[in-house]
């Protein structure tokens, strides 16, 4: 979240869309209800009534996949009533920017498309440089290549009409929303974005999110109380877990993991470190070799040296897209030999089940590690197999809960909030910090023996309190991995940090990212988390505050309760929420403001220390301004419609029918990944979650209280279709797709709608996703329906738009 | 005296308070199938090991489609009606405002579900020793100065706990600010002579569940009627039909006497 949970009390409209907010964040909706009884609008745009829906003020329906259309439209919307905060956007914003000539968009394409490739050179899509290498731009915005009328002729194109086509979203609500949420470009008027899966998991997702980040840029909403884009993040640790680096193209503090192309370190520097050469411009960015060589010695330590470029050839260099589909691709292919999973079950979670579970087969062995055992784990003794059949060596290791062990868990308004052990861990089972430390000792010890380049493992600075020794009974120190996530320094220096100069010891704790060093002084395991924990001592841990004083803002910052990145800023982006002079653009909401006789900001940690005029606000892009228009992205700097893999309409808003850079696995590995289409499997289909369960269910399927109130997986239908099939409520029926079938209780409702599109009438189903053949509770996994392809730029799978066809169990094909 | 305020139009049905309840109490899990009523609904009633149960109803207000959720518990009358009924005090009603039971007690003779106006106390039909069960607006909880466990876990403080009189002018004031959203009446205000736990609502109570043909005074009134003349009516009619039976029995006497006197 660029904001936080609590900033939503001070909201004038939430747009929640993307997100069953109040299905899946039940408790965070107490934010909501009092941002309500301030006078806040509550929006929900889903294909299916909820229970957001229920609780929103205003309900619009929209066929899922067809986010871009619906917020593109908004964005027309604005631009062409001229509901957009001028003020902040000219200043602000890259809206001013002239593109290349180079630049282009025509049906459907941008340019520099490379169709055997399937991807763009986006060199096409640059700014246009002036002498002193800066980006050109016209304060006027009426040069025909600026960003901003580039954006009005691209938008131009989702006028509400054709919007309505694409979405099946009907014309007066579609409107009211359009004037409801465009009503916050008034400077003391403010939006905020919620957002989630529904958002995320399709092939375009990462443009659907671009589109909430334009829309908001356009109202000035971003850097504001009661505004942002906010991600509601799904897994209880997942903010903490990216923010580790826990995705495979990620070191931590979100620093790129090398790829072949970058064999040593001044390589790796030059490739990801941004250059600017306007004095304005902060380009946060270009300390990025302070924070690779400090992460380096965390990992390394007093073996990193200058000499050897702190050790960076030890760090793995990436030569492909190990994103989950591309494993189990791998895997399938018989390329893994081992897979160790972490509180993850992919026999349920993982699209396409069918073809994952047969992935899992070809393994030589697996480790699950998990507080119960799941569907995973017993794969190799699932109804119908024979486990002789099988050769996968599969371990279980008990781990223990989050109660169960002491640690930080990071929310997803980037609270780090520190936790102490309340039981003890039941039976055998033990922390994943155990479990990772000991795993470490063990294959340590291997390479003594034998093994190819020790080094990498062998040379790792390890010590969290207990040597070499691996004991049951001795838990390694979370506090000391805490500290060193914070980062240290490992000689005496003087540092000057804004205008002070400060000096530290050998040893002493960092207290900021504005303190580290790329010549080896300093180490940090992660930089945006330096300052978490900036002294030796467990009273020093900021994360472990529970101070319930709010700032002088009084707009709930609580800057005391605990430490978030970065820098305990809470709300980031701050500084746009002044014009230029450093004066909020909202007095009754303001997040910071310039103390002309301090000489300094107040309110919230500001987003950038210095005086108004002198830099631009955006710090982590190094042209300085919020980009309406992103040039690397790898499906275009524009958001545009595209349909999902699955569709049953034609695109009628280019030729392109799907996204054009997005991985076609039933292109390249087409065992197992067949495509259907709307013929065979006329209906769209999509996956969601209940509150009563929690994802792939191997904690809440094992609750009998839980198991009680949803017992069995359940398919939802609308009226009309349940009446063509002849299904009634509470009959046993069978959804197929291409890739599989499972069979379900049909659970007709009103909640679902037929989509009117273009003068064709198409339905639409849902499917809970969190059921697995393992548990108290137990049930066919959605996701044998769904299928391995992914968006452009992150390959997350399109879990919420397929093709499909629903009919009753022993009534054959309607 | 303490009570409860439920806005339907603030549930979201998560039924936390139906997990949180069972929690407290301790009670067991139902097995269930599917669903046992209208949407989401489990299990399919109130019963020995349910005291609280959530509603799914969609419905049309005002031309709007909507899906709106209703709580089922105990009232907790202000005059119970299970409690006048109940011949050995099992049941009562605190200061606090909690109508409690006391386990020990009950005969398992069900006069209180017959009493009970909203139809409330359950039966635990599958003991040996069975009792009636229902909702203590957790008065445990109450005693130690903590809201009930439902009240406690909502997340959108659909429930809220508080003084009645409070309450009322809580509701009240939120029908004023919101007078085209809610139904303008507080059920539970004076029906059954006044109840403890209060509902407002954006849709007819009926719609959400609730059986709004309930008298506006105490049903104890009506039971009390029925029930202090009995221990007279049975005397009674257990004196006259025992006098009838005498004389009959006599007449019959009498004639055996004269029939025998006659052949004597």
């Amino acid at each position: 979240m660029t904001n936080h949970w609590i900033d939503m009390i001070n909201t004038d409209v939430a747009m929640v869309m993307g997100s069953n907010m109040v299905e899946n964040h039940p408790i965070a909706s107490k934010w909501l209800t009092r941002a309500k009884e301030k006078g806040a609008v509550i929006i929900n745009c889903d294909p299916r009534y909820t229970r957001t829906s229920s609780f929103a003020d205003i309900y619009c329906k929209f066929r899922s996949g067809t986010d871009i259309a619906f917020v593109n439209g908004m964005i027309n919307y604005a631009l062409q009533n001229g509901l957009i905060n001028i003020n902040y956007v000219l200043n602000y914003t890259n809206a001013s920017f002239i593109i290349s000539e180079k630049y282009s968009f025509n049906d459907g394409l941008f340019s520099g498309y490379d169709p055997a490739k399937r991807s763009y050179d986006k060199t096409n899509w640059a700014y246009e440089l002036d002498g002193g290498g800066i980006p050109r731009r016209d304060l006027t915005l009426q040069h025909p290549r600026c960003i901003y009328q580039l954006m009005k002729k691209h938008f131009q194109r989702y006028d509400i009409d054709t919007v309505c086509k694409i979405t099946g979203a009907p014309r007066d609500t579609y409107e009211k929303v359009c004037r409801t949420f465009t009503s916050t470009w008034a400077p003391n008027r403010v939006a905020t974005w919620l957002y989630a899966m529904g958002t995320t998991q399709h092939t375009h997702g990462t443009q659907n999110i671009r589109t909430y980040a334009i829309l908001q840029l356009l109202m000035g909403n971003v850097g504001l109380a009661g505004g942002g884009i906010n991600a509601l993040r799904g897994e209880s640790n997942v903010q903490g877990a990216t923010d580790m680096g826990l995705l495979f193209h990620l070191l931590p503090g979100y620093l790129a993991s090398p790829t072949k192309a970058e064999q040593t370190l001044e390589d790796y520097k030059k490739t990801y470190t941004p250059k600017t050469n306007d004095p304005k411009s902060a380009n946060w960015w270009g300390n990025y070799p302070k924070y690779i060589v400090s992460l380096l010695k965390a990992w390394y330590g007093d073996d990193a040296t200058a000499q050897n470029d702190f050790c960076f050839n030890y760090v793995p260099k990436r030569s492909a897209d190990y994103s989950h589909i591309s494993l189990f691709e791998a895997m399938y292919e018989g390329k893994l030999k081992g897979l160790f999973l972490f509180g993850q079950n992919p026999a349920v979670g993982g699209p396409n089940t069918n073809k994952e579970i047969a992935a899992l087969e070809k393994l030589e062995w697996m480790v699950a590690v998990d507080i119960f055992e799941t569907d995973t784990s017993v794969f190799w003794k699932r109804p119908g197999v024979n486990p002789a059949d099988n050769q996968t060596e599969v371990f279980l290791l008990p781990a223990c809960s989050s109660v169960e062990k002491e640690g930080s868990v990071v929310n997803s308004g980037r609270w780090a909030q520190w936790r102490y052990k309340a039981v003890e861990p039941v039976g055998e089972s033990v922390s994943d910090l155990w479990i990772v430390d000991a795993l470490h000792k063990s294959i340590k010890k291997e390479y003594a023996s034998s093994g190819v380049f020790p080094e990498p493992i062998v040379k790792l600075n390890w010590n969290y309190g207990n040597g070499d020794e691996i004991d049951r009974h001795k838990e390694p120190d979370v506090h000391l991995v805490a500290r060193e996530v914070n980062g240290s320094f490992h000689k005496d220096k003087d540092v000057m940090i804004l205008k002070d100069l400060k000096s530290f010891k050998k040893g002493d704790q960092a207290p900021s990212f504005a303190a580290l060093q790329d010549d080896g002084s300093t180490s940090c395991g992660s930089w945006i988390y330096c300052g978490s924990y900036p002294g030796h001592t467990p009273e020093k841990n900021n994360m472990a505050r529970r101070i319930k004083e709010d700032a002088i803002n009084g707009i709930g910052l609580y800057p005391q309760w605990a430490w978030c990145w970065p820098v305990n800023r809470r709300i980031i982006y701050n500084r746009a929420s002044c014009d230029i002079n450093g004066k909020p653009f909202d007095p009754k909401r303001w997040v910071v403001r310039w103390n002309e006789t301090a000489g300094k900001w107040e309110g919230d940690v500001p987003d950038g220390p210095w005086p108004p005029k002198d830099k631009y606000p955006f710090i982590m892009k190094p042209d300085g301004h919020a980009w309406l228009f992103a040039a690397n992205l790898n499906d275009g700097p524009l958001p545009e419609h595209y349909e999902p893999l699955e569709s049953p309409v034609k695109n009628i808003m280019s030729s392109q029918e799907i996204n054009p850079a997005i991985k076609l696995w039933h292109k390249t590995n087409p065992e197992g990944n067949p495509v259907g289409d709307a013929k065979r499997y006329p209906i769209i289909g999509t996956t969601y979650r209940v509150s009563e369960h929690w994802q792939a269910g191997a904690m809440t399927r094992n609750i009998p209280w839980l198991v009680e109130l949803v017992p069995d997986v359940f398919v939802e239908m609308g009226v009309d279709l349940s009446r063509q099939k002849n299904i009634a409520n509470g009959d046993r029926v069978i959804i197929e797709t291409a890739r599989g079938k499972m069979e379900a209780y049909a659970l007709v409702t009103r909640r679902f709608e037929p989509f009117q599109l273009n003068g064709k009438i198409v339905h639409e189903i849902g499917i809970i996703w969190h059921f697995g053949y393992n548990g108290l509770a137990r049930g066919d996994s959605a996701n044998v329906l769904t299928a391995h392809i992914g968006d452009a730029n992150t390959m997350i799978p399109e879990y919420k738009a397929f093709l499909c066809d629903v009919y009753k169990k022993n009534g054959g094909a309607a | 005296m303490k009570a409860m305020l439920i806005d339907s139009t603030r549930c979201v049905g998560c039924r936390a308070c139906q997990v949180a309840c069972k929690e407290w109490n301790e009670l067991k899990a139902e097995e269930t199938t599917f669903f046992a009523g209208k949407g989401y609904q489990n299990p399919r009633d109130l019963a020995a090991d349910t005291w609280t149960l959530i509603t799914y109803n969609e419905v049309e207000v005002n031309n709007r489609f909507d899906w709106v959720f209703g709580k089922l518990q105990c009232f907790h009358c202000n005059v119970p009606g299970c409690v006048s009924a109940c011949p050995v005090h099992a049941l009562e009603k605190t200061e606090a405002g909690p109508v409690i039971y006391h386990a020990g007690i009950c005969l398992g003779c069900r006069f209180c579900q017959l009493a009970c106006p909203f139809k409330v106390p359950r039966f635990e039909w599958n003991k040996v020793i069975p009792e009636i069960t229902k909702c203590t607006m957790c008065a445990d909880r109450v005693a130690a100065g903590l809201e009930p466990a439902c009240a406690k876990v909502c997340p959108t403080d659909a429930i809220v706990f508080g003084d009645r009189d409070e309450l009322i002018h809580e509701a009240e004031s939120r029908i004023k600010s919101n007078p085209t959203t809610y139904v303008h009446h507080i059920f539970g205000k004076d029906e059954a002579g006044g109840t403890c736990v209060m509902h407002i609502s954006n849709v007819p109570f009926e719609e959400i569940g609730f059986d709004t043909k309930i008298p506006m005074e105490p049903i104890a009134s009506k039971v009390e009627h029925a029930m202090k003349p009995l221990p007279y009516v049975l005397t009674g009619l257990g004196l006259v039909l025992g006098g009838v039976s005498w004389v009959v029995n006599r007449k019959k006497e009498i004639s055996k006497e004269s029939e025998s006197g006659k052949e004597g």
